[in-house]
């Protein structure tokens, strides 16, 4: 480390995997890099540093937070210092997502419809149906080519042992792919030559992918079906990337009262009158979708919408009801399903989880809290979370309390002390925890993933939470060719 | 192009149009209080740009400031400037993509000038034509990089059609005030010298100068403002325009809902253009009414067969 002055104070963690660090060198991956940034001075990297953040202002990659009525433009933190992933590891994280993506669909079909998993005892019928996400509306609903999670963004971490880990398995509408797309194009920005230099895998073909997909769910026999992004709006946080996927699929973005259903079928209102839609690409949560069989008091759908769903009219990716298959209970049966229905081994390891409504593990986790991460099973962003090590005696306290009353909601994982990568802070490289979200598209044609995904990373010191609303930031993300 | 995202844009166009017109007729009523030496009123102005009760407006009347700050910085009057940019600013924001990005920085500014400090110490205590030339400024940057930056498609059609629209609206309702402050006696007024400020809240008076050679009559003033085509503020232009880019719609539209306006405006320009009023003030009084009338009907008509509100 002494070798390289821009690394002269990284200091590693025995208990902690770090991604450019191991035994003490630079590993070999990272050395391209390093090489390419450590005769910098330390003012030329404060502006490169800079010069992102203005990028990413004067390109309007933004999230608004709304204050009294009146939105204020923020950027969402990030990181000069990439992630970088070799071709042997990333083709086991994409096998393993390929795996688990396949049995939670064919969970999603059997669930909604036979429910064989729950006959043969293989998971605990209770479990599916105290879940909140169960949709009993989905049950006997045939959805196109039997797919229900077109886009899925599944969380990894590592381990200080070096074994990728799923953290959870987005499968309602998971965000954040725009940032892995302008991530890139700042980073060409940045480091000029370096990406090609490097041989770095492209992941600007995300869009046509989805779109291609898109397409390919129109029932119509029409080469030009009409596809739409629907948005909660522009105050949904994630607006931006509501726009820039609309902008690069060259698709229409519409808003619940944008569309009307006439006779079961979707339209869109255009200044030329009615235009029917064929495909909704939602980025609006089940409960919002449609006011007369979900929640009523919501206008962020379209009334009428489940029963144009229902009858085959309209395609609607993600399907509705995935959640029972993301819920943080049920994820503790993934492996068991992959199992079941593939008769293989997990390629990628859940972290082990305990269910809460059980009650000797509801013993175990009291006795050893602080070592413990405790989470609520239908919350996502960070939110209702309690991590033991870092939590005060009267929080755990409160969960106690709330996990007596209501145990089937919570859910308790060893803490697991995720992966470092360097980034670059207050002038030096400095540590920091980061995760890995890769996208994957499944499509009539199977399964894609774009080389690479979103990198979140902590950016408070020692913080394990990468959520942007708690804190954390993103890197560009690096795949490697062979 | 979705109905939602005209209505937007075509409001964001209103809302701009306003803010301008307004800013420059606030900027003359200003200059010619403290040109005149009898008590200036602004109660006529209040009546039309203010939500105050009439008590409430009588007691501000004579206090420029006051009137000043409630027309261009209060958030609580709905008609006034600031309220007109953010409204302007949310309608833009919602439709980024159809609009330009030097388009939407140019507002996101007006709206943060509109917002400093010295802007509003200047209107209350310091002196308002600084802070009304600012904004006049930006207004006119705002034309410019409208006019220079967007794309001739649908949406610039919108645009201006929301554009003239509440531009002839805004010289109907300038006009009207006018006549109010005379109570309509023409021929009482007929060579007042304060016709001029009218003038002046239009831009127009320099044409009107090299038009009737220094000659102020209340028929030449009103004549200038209503027909001069050579003049952007006046009615006939203002309609004609609305009417031009109506007909750029044609292909984007379905048959009925074109006929329908087209038969609206096109009677509108014809009732405008064919007309003779200005020197018959119960006539002129009837004629504003009733084109303003229309002027609202075609809004409505947009709603009904542009902008899915039926």
């Amino acid at each position: 480390m002494e070798d390289h002055a821009i690394l002269a104070n990284y200091t590693e963690n025995p208990e902690v995997w770090d991604e450019m660090f191991g035994n003490g060198k630079i590993r070999e991956h990272y050395e391209n890099f390093v090489s390419a940034i450590e005769n910098l001075t330390p003012e030329e990297i404060t502006r490169k540093d800079e010069q992102a953040k203005k990028l990413f202002m004067s390109q309007g990659v933004t999230f608004t937070v709304y204050n009294s009525g009146e939105g204020i433009e923020k950027i969402f933190p990030f990181d000069v210092v990439p992630r970088i992933i070799i071709p042997s590891e990333w083709n086991h994280i994409a096998n393993g997502i390929k795996q688990r993506l396949k049995a939670l669909n064919i969970f999603l079909k059997d669930i909604y419809h036979q429910q064989f998993i729950l006959k043969d005892g293989i998971i605990p019928a209770k479990l599916i149906y105290s879940c909140p996400n169960f949709l009993r509306e989905m049950v006997n609903v045939d959805v196109p080519f039997d797919i229900y999670t077109h886009i899925s963004g599944v969380d990894l971490i590592r381990d200080s042992d070096g074994q990728f880990y799923v953290l959870e398995d987005n499968l309602r509408t998971p965000s954040g792919v725009s940032y892995m797309l302008e991530n890139r194009s700042i980073t060409y920005r940045i480091f000029p030559d370096l990406i090609p230099k490097n041989n770095v895998l492209p992941v600007k073909d995300y869009p046509d992918h989805l779109l291609k997909n898109l397409m390919s769910l129109s029932d119509r026999q029409n080469s030009n079906p009409t596809i739409v992004l629907l948005t909660p709006g522009m105050f949904n946080s994630a607006y931006f990337e509501h726009t820039t996927l609309a902008r690069l699929m060259g698709i229409e973005l519409v808003e619940g009262p944008d569309l009307v259903v006439e006779n079961h079928h979707v339209y869109m209102k255009t200044t030329k009158g009615l235009e029917k839609v064929d495909v909704i690409y939602r980025r609006v949560d089940d409960d919002f979708i449609d006011p007369l069989v979900f929640r009523p008091d919501s206008m962020l759908g379209v009334p009428g919408l489940y029963w144009a769903y229902r009858k085959g009219n309209v395609a609607i990716v993600n399907a509705m009801g995935n959640g029972v298959a993301d819920d943080k209970a049920v994820y503790s049966y993934v492996p068991d399903m992959i199992r079941y229905y593939l008769n293989e081994e997990p390629i990628l390891k859940n972290v082990p989880t305990y269910q809460l409504a059980d009650p000797d593990n509801r013993k175990m986790v009291f006795e050893k809290m602080n070592k413990m991460v405790i989470k609520k099973t239908n919350e996502s962003g960070g939110y209702g979370m309690l991590i033991g090590n870092a939590a005060t005696e009267k929080e755990m306290e409160t969960f106690k309390k709330a996990i007596t009353e209501d145990p089937r909601s919570y859910i308790a994982q060893p803490i697991i002390n995720l992966s470092s990568s360097p980034c670059y802070i207050n002038g030096e490289l400095q540590p920091r925890r980061v995760d890995l979200r890769p996208y994957a598209l499944y499509g009539p044609e199977g399964i894609e993933i774009v080389p690479g995904g979103l990198t979140r990373v902590a950016l408070r010191e020692g913080s394990l939470v990468v959520n942007s609303s708690q804190g954390g930031g993103s890197k560009d993300t690096w795949v490697l060719g062979s | 192009m979705l109905s939602r995202v005209a209505e937007s844009i075509f409001w964001m166009a209103r809302y701009m149009e306003r803010t301008n017109r307004m800013l420059r007729m606030l900027h003359t009523k200003y200059m010619s209080s403290q040109d005149e030496v009898v008590d200036f009123n602004w109660y006529s102005v209040l009546q039309t740009y203010s939500n105050k009760s009439e008590g409430e407006m009588r007691q501000i009347q004579n206090n420029s400031f006051l009137v000043l700050e409630h027309l261009l910085v209060d958030r609580d009057n709905p008609y006034s400037v600031i309220n007109n940019i953010t409204n302007a600013r949310e309608n833009a924001r919602s439709v980024q993509d159809h609009i330009t990005k030097e388009v939407w920085l140019c507002l996101n500014e007006f709206y943060h000038l509109i917002r400093e400090e010295h802007i509003r110490n200047n209107i209350v205590n310091g002196d308002p034509v600084t802070s009304l030339d600012a904004l006049i400024r930006h207004g006119m940057l705002y034309n410019g990089t409208v006019d220079i930056t967007m794309a001739r498609e649908e949406g610039f059609s919108f645009l201006n059609i929301g554009k003239f629209l509440s531009r002839a609206i805004f010289t109907i309702d300038l006009l009207t005030i006018k006549l109010k402050e005379y109570n309509y006696e023409l021929t009482k007024h007929a060579e007042d010298p304060t016709w001029r400020f009218l003038l002046y809240s239009l831009s127009g008076y320099e044409l009107y100068l090299k038009t009737n050679r220094g000659n102020l009559h209340s028929k030449l003033v009103i004549n200038h403002v209503l027909y001069n085509t050579e003049f952007p503020h006046s009615l006939l232009y203002a309609v004609e325009r609305l009417k031009r880019y109506f007909e750029r719609l044609k292909t984007e539209s379905s048959s009925e809902s074109y006929q329908q306006i087209e038969f609206l405006i096109g009677r509108c320009y014809n009732n405008i253009k064919y007309s003779n009023v200005s020197e018959n003030s119960e006539l002129l009084k009837q004629f504003l009414l009733q084109t303003r009338a229309d002027l609202f009907d075609t809004a409505n008509l947009f709603n009904k067969y542009y902008f899915g509100k039926s």
